[in-house]
C-alpha cells in the first residue's frame, strides 16, 4: 500500500467533518473519491497533504507516518495535490509556475536551467507548451486547470491528488482532461487520486471508487460494483421507497 | 495615590476613552465593509479641528455649529476621495488582490497630503481658542464644561451609530456586507452605495471629533496621528467590524492611557500603546471581542 | 530568458559600467555639498533594494525598516568611545576601528532583531504585518528615548568620525552591496520561491516551499545591510538623536521609492531613488511642504497607475515591443 489512513477524523469546533475514515491505495491505481457537497472529501485531502492537521487518526505514506507534517514537507516526500478552486501564481509566467513545482518537488532541483528544461517538457505534455510565457492570470480556467496540474506534475511525485479538476469545464474540455489524466499516468508513472462530480469521468477512468457521505465512509469498489450499492443510491438519490 | 483614586482621572479617563471611541467607530466602519486601513482617518480628525477653530475665530461661531460643518467637509472628502480613487481600486482586480496593501498606500498618500497641504496653508504653528472651558465640579472631581460636553456628546453618537448598526434596515445591510461582500451583492444590496456611505460616515465621525476636541485641546496639521494610531489599536483590541467592541476597547484604551501615563510619566504613554498593539496583533490578532482569524493559520 | 532581457544584454552592460564609474569618480568631480548628495543617494540606494529583498518578492510590506538603521545608529553612538582607537593583529595595525568595528556589531544587531522581531510577526498577514512592523519600530524608538533620558543624554557627539569622501565611498559599497543582495536574490532559486509566497503563500507550501524559513531568511537579509547604512549615516553629522534616526519618514521613503521605481527587479529602485531624490532636491529647499504633497500624490497616482514602477513600465513596453515584432 503506497497510502494509507486508519480512522482519519476532522473536526471544526463542533462539526465533524471526516468522521473515522480508514482508506488504502496502491500503488498505480486510480482511484476516485465521489460524495455530495460537505462529504469531506476536500477536508480529506487537505489533511493528507498537510494543509490540515488531523483531529484523530493517521496517515502513512510509502511506510513512514505523516499526519500532521507541514504541507512543504509532504510535497517533498511524493504528493502532491492540486485545489478546488484553481491556485496560480498570477503575477508569474506559466513556465515559471510550472518551474516552482520543479524547483522545490521531490528532487529539490537546485539548478533554475534544469529546471526550466523539464518544465518545458511537461508543459507539453498538458498541451501549453505554446503558452510558456503567458502570464498565469491571461489563461482561461481550463488552461489554468492543467496549469495546476502541470505544476504539480513537475514536482515529480508519486501521488497526484486532484481535487475536482474537472469542475466548470464544459463536456468537450472534460473529454481533453480525462485523455490528458490517462496520458499523464501513464507516461509519469503515477498513483492518481482524485475527488471528482463529474461522475461520467469517474466511471470512466478510475479502477476504484471511494464514497463518501458526511464525512464517512459508506462503500468502496469498482465503478459497477458502487453504482448499484443501495447505501450509495440512497445517499445520492433518497432512500427507496 | 491620591490623585489614582479621585475621580479626576477617571474623568478624564472617559473623556479621552470616548473621543478614542468616536474616532475608532468610524475607522471600523470604513474597514469592516471596505477592507480598508485608512491610516487618514486622524488627519480627518484634523480637519474637523481647523474648521472648527477657523469658524470660531473668524465668525463667532460656535463649535457645536462648526461640528455640522466639519461633518460636512469630511464627508465630502470621503466622497471626493470614494469617486476618484478607491472606486477604481475596487473596480480593478489586479488592484483588488492586494486591496489591503494598495490601499494602505493610498491612504497614506492621502494622509501626507492632508497634512502638508493643512500646513502650507496655515503654518505648523499650533493654534487654539477657548470655548465653554469653565471649570465644573462632579464630585470631588473637576471638569471644564467642554470636556464634559464631549463625552456625553461622543457617547452619544456611538451609542446612535450601534443603534443605528443594529436596529436599521441600513444598518442590517451594512452588517451583511461586512460579513460577506459576495452574498449581501447577490441578496441585491447595492454595496457601491453602502461603501460610499460607510465611506463618508467614517469620516465624519472622525471630522465630528476633531472638532468637539479642538475646544479644549491645541490643534495643529500633525496632530491626527496619535488618533489614527490609537483608532488602529482600537479597532485590533475590540474586534474587526465589530461596533460594539470599538467602545468598549476605546473606553479601555483611554482609561490605559490616562491611567498608565500618571503611573509612569507622559514618556510611556508611546511605549503603552505600540506595546499594546503588537501584544494583541500577536497574540490575539482577532481582538478581545472580535472572532474572525487574520493569521496565517 | 525572455526578450526583455536579451534585447536589454548588451545594453545592461554598458549601463552598469558607466554606473559604476559615475559613482567612483564622482567625488572627484563634483563640490563638497553635492559628494553630500551622493552620499544621500546611494544610502538610499541601500536601504531600498535591501527593503525589496524581503517586501518587494514576498508582499509583506514591511513599515518600520527604519528600526534597523536606527539600532545601528544607536550602536554606533552607544559604542563610539569604547572602542580602541587602532587594533594590532598579526603585527598589523588597523585604525578606524570605531567605525568598522560598529558596522560589524551593527549587522550582527540588526539580524538578530530580525531573527527576533520576524519569527513572531511573519505570521500575520498582509495589512496587519505593515501596521506590526510599524509599531516595532516606533516601540524600539520610544524605548530608546526613554533609555536615553534615563541616562540624562539629549543626543550623542562622535568626535573624530572619517571625512566625507571616505564616507562616500563606505556608502557606496553599502549601496553596491544592496544592488548585488536584490540583483541574485531575485533571479535565484530562493527568490522564486519568495515570488511564489507572494502570489499564494499557501499554494507555495504546498509546492514544497519552506516558507516560514525562506520569509524569515528575506527578513534578516533585508535588515543587515540597513543596520549598517544607519551606523554609517549618524557619522555624516557626527550626531545621534533618536528622534531623527528612527524617524518613521525613512521607512516611509524607502516604500516609496521602491514602489515608484518597481519592486520586483532590481534595477527598479534605481530609478525610484533618483526620481525622489531629484525631486526632493529641487523642491526641498524652498518648499518642503509642496514636495510632501507632491511626494503624496505620486505615491497615490503609481500605486493605482503603475504598481510595478517605473521599471514595471520599461520592462511592459519592452515586451509588447518583442511580441509586435513576433507577430509580424
Amino acid at each position: 500500500m503506497l497510502l494509507q489512513t486508519e480512522g482519519l477524523e476532522k473536526r471544526f469546533g463542533g462539526v465533524v467533518a471526516v468522521r473515522s475514515v480508514t482508506l488504502s491505495v496502491a500503488a498505480n491505481e486510480l482511484v476516485g473519491i465521489i460524495g455530495a457537497n460537505g462529504a469531506g472529501k476536500t477536508t480529506l485531502f487537505a489533511m493528507i497533504a498537510g494543509n490540515q492537521r488531523p483531529s484523530a487518526g493517521t496517515i502513512t505514506f510509502d511506510g513512514q507516518r505523516i499526519d500532521g507534517l507541514r504541507p512543504d514537507m509532504v510535497s517533498r516526500r511524493g504528493i502532491a495535490r492540486t485545489f478546488q478552486i484553481v491556485r496560480p501564481f498570477s503575477s508569474l509566467t506559466v513556465l515559471e509556475n510550472v518551474e516552482i513545482g520543479a524547483l522545490f518537488g521531490t528532487r529539490q532541483e537546485r539548478s533554475q536551467t534544469v529546471a526550466r528544461e523539464r518544465s518545458k517538457a511537461i508543459l507539453d505534455q498538458v498541451g501549453l507548451g505554446n503558452r510558456a510565457d503567458v502570464l498565469a492570470s491571461d489563461l482561461t480556467l481550463a488552461g489554468r486547470k492543467r496549469l495546476e496540474v502541470a505544476r504539480a506534475l513537475a514536482t515529480e511525485p508519486k501521488i497526484l491528488m486532484l481535487d475536482e479538476v474537472l469542475a466548470g469545464l464544459t463536456p468537450t474540455e472534460v473529454d481533453e482532461a480525462v485523455a490528458m489524466i490517462r496520458a499523464v499516468k501513464s507516461r509519469f508513472n503515477l498513483t492518481i487520486v482524485m475527488v471528482e462530480h463529474v461522475l461520467r469521468a469517474v466511471m470512466q477512468l478510475c479502477e476504484r471508487i471511494i464514497v463518501l457521505h458526511h464525512g464517512e465512509k459508506i462503500a468502496e469498489g469498482t465503478p459497477a460494483q458502487v453504482s448499484n450499492d443501495p447505501a450509495v443510491i440512497s445517499a445520492y438519490l433518497g432512500a427507496k421507497k | 495615590m491620591d490623585v489614582l483614586l479621585s475621580g479626576q482621572l477617571l474623568i478624564a479617563a472617559l473623556v479621552t476613552g470616548s473621543i478614542y471611541a468616536l474616532v475608532a467607530v468610524g475607522l471600523n466602519l470604513i474597514y469592516g465593509t471596505m477592507r480598508m486601513l485608512n491610516v487618514a482617518h486622524g488627519d480627518l480628525a484634523m480637519i474637523g479641528a481647523y474648521v472648527a477653530f477657523w469658524m470660531f475665530s473668524l465668525f463667532g461661531l460656535s463649535p457645536f455649529l462648526s461640528l455640522f460643518l466639519a461633518m460636512a467637509l469630511s464627508a465630502l472628502l470621503a466622497a471626493i476621495f470614494y469617486h476618484f480613487i478607491f472606486k477604481r481600486v475596487m473596480a480593478s482586480s489586479k488592484l483588488l488582490d492586494r486591496a489591503e496593501a494598495n490601499s494602505l498606500l493610498v491612504f497614506f498618500g492621502i494622509a501626507v497630503i492632508l497634512q502638508n497641504g493643512t500646513a502650507a496653508l496655515f503654518t505648523t504653528n499650533p493654534r487654539g481658542f477657548q470655548y465653554l472651558d469653565q471649570v465644573l465640579q462632579i464630585g470631588n472631581a473637576a471638569i471644564t464644561a467642554n470636556r464634559l460636553v464631549t463625552l456625553i456628546l461622543s457617547l452619544i453618537l456611538v451609542v446612535a451609530v450601534v443603534a443605528f448598526f443594529r436596529f436599521t434596515l441600513v444598518g442590517l445591510a451594512l452588517r451583511a456586507l461586512i460579513q460577506n461582500r459576495t452574498a449581501s451583492q447577490i441578496v441585491g444590496i447595492n454595496i457601491e452605495r453602502i461603501f460610499l456611505y460607510s465611506f463618508m460616515l467614517g469620516f465624519a465621525l472622525s471630522g465630528l471629533a476633531g472638532g468637539l476636541v479642538s475646544m479644549y485641546e491645541q490643534i495643529w496639521p500633525f496632530m491626527g496621528f496619535p488618533y489614527t494610531i490609537a483608532a488602529f489599536v482600537i479597532i485590533i483590541l475590540g474586534g474587526l467590524g465589530n461596533l460594539f467592541g470599538s467602545l468598549a476597547a476605546g473606553m479601555i484604551l483611554g482609561v490605559l492611557e490616562t491611567f498608565g501615563i500618571a503611573i509612569t510619566g507622559p514618556n510611556f504613554r508611546s511605549i503603552l500603546i505600540y506595546g499594546v498593539l503588537i501584544l494583541v496583533l500577536l497574540l490575539r490578532p482577532q481582538g478581545l471581542f472580535g472572532g474572525k482569524r487574520v493569521v496565517a493559520r | 530568458m525572455t526578450s526583455v532581457f536579451k534585447e536589454l544584454k548588451g545594453l545592461n552592460g554598458v549601463v552598469a559600467l558607466v554606473l559604476v564609474a559615475a559613482v567612483l569618480f564622482w567625488p572627484a568631480l563634483a563640490s563638497d555639498y553635492l559628494i553630500g548628495f551622493g552620499i544621500l543617494l546611494l544610502m538610499w540606494v541601500a536601504y531600498t533594494e535591501s527593503w525589496i529583498v524581503l517586501s518587494g518578492l514576498t508582499g509583506y510590506f514591511s513599515f518600520g525598516h527604519v528600526v534597523f538603521a536606527g539600532l545601528g545608529g544607536y550602536l554606533m553612538a552607544a559604542l563610539w568611545l569604547v572602542w580602541p582607537e587602532e587594533i594590532e593583529i598579526a603585527g598589523v595595525v588597523i585604525g578606524g576601528v570605531q567605525v568598522w568595528a560598529s558596522m560589524l556589531v551593527s549587522a550582527a544587531a540588526a539580524a538578530v532583531l530580525a531573527l527576533v522581531v520576524g519569527y513572531p510577526c511573519l505570521r500575520v498577514r498582509g495589512p496587519y504585518f505593515v501596521i506590526l512592523t510599524f509599531g516595532v519600530a516606533e516601540l524600539v524608538k520610544f524605548i530608546v528615548i526613554n533609555i536615553e533620558a534615563g541616562l540624562s543624554k539629549s543626543g550623542r557627539l562622535m568626535l573624530g568620525g572619517p571625512d566625507t569622501y571616505t564616507l562616500y565611498y563606505l556608502m557606496g559599497s553599502l549601496a553596491l552591496a544592496a544592488f548585488l543582495l536584490a540583483y541574485f536574490v531575485s533571479r535565484s532559486r530562493f527568490g522564486a520561491g519568495l515570488r511564489a509566497i507572494r502570489e499564494d503563500e499557501d499554494a507555495a507550501e504546498t509546492m514544497g516551499i519552506p516558507v516560514t524559513r525562506y520569509k524569515l531568511t528575506a527578513f534578516v537579509l533585508s535588515a543587515i545591510i540597513p543596520g549598517v547604512v544607519g551606523a554609517l549615516y549618524v557619522l555624516r553629522g557626527g550626531y545621534f538623536e533618536p528622534l531623527q534616526v528612527f524617524d518613521p519618514k525613512v521607512s516611509l521613503t524607502m516604500i516609496c521609492m521602491a514602489i515608484m521605481g518597481g519592486s520586483d527587479d532590481a534595477r527598479g529602485p534605481l530609478f525610484g531613488v533618483v526620481f525622489l531624490s531629484v525631486l526632493s532636491e529641487i523642491l526641498w529647499a524652498k518648499f518642503p511642504l509642496i514636495y510632501q504633497i507632491l511626494v503624496g500624490l505620486v505615491l497615490i497616482t503609481f500605486v493605482l497607475g503603475a504598481p510595478d514602477g517605473i521599471w514595471g513600465r520599461i520592462v511592459q513596453a519592452t515586451r509588447r515591443r518583442a511580441a509586435g515584432a513576433v507577430a509580424r
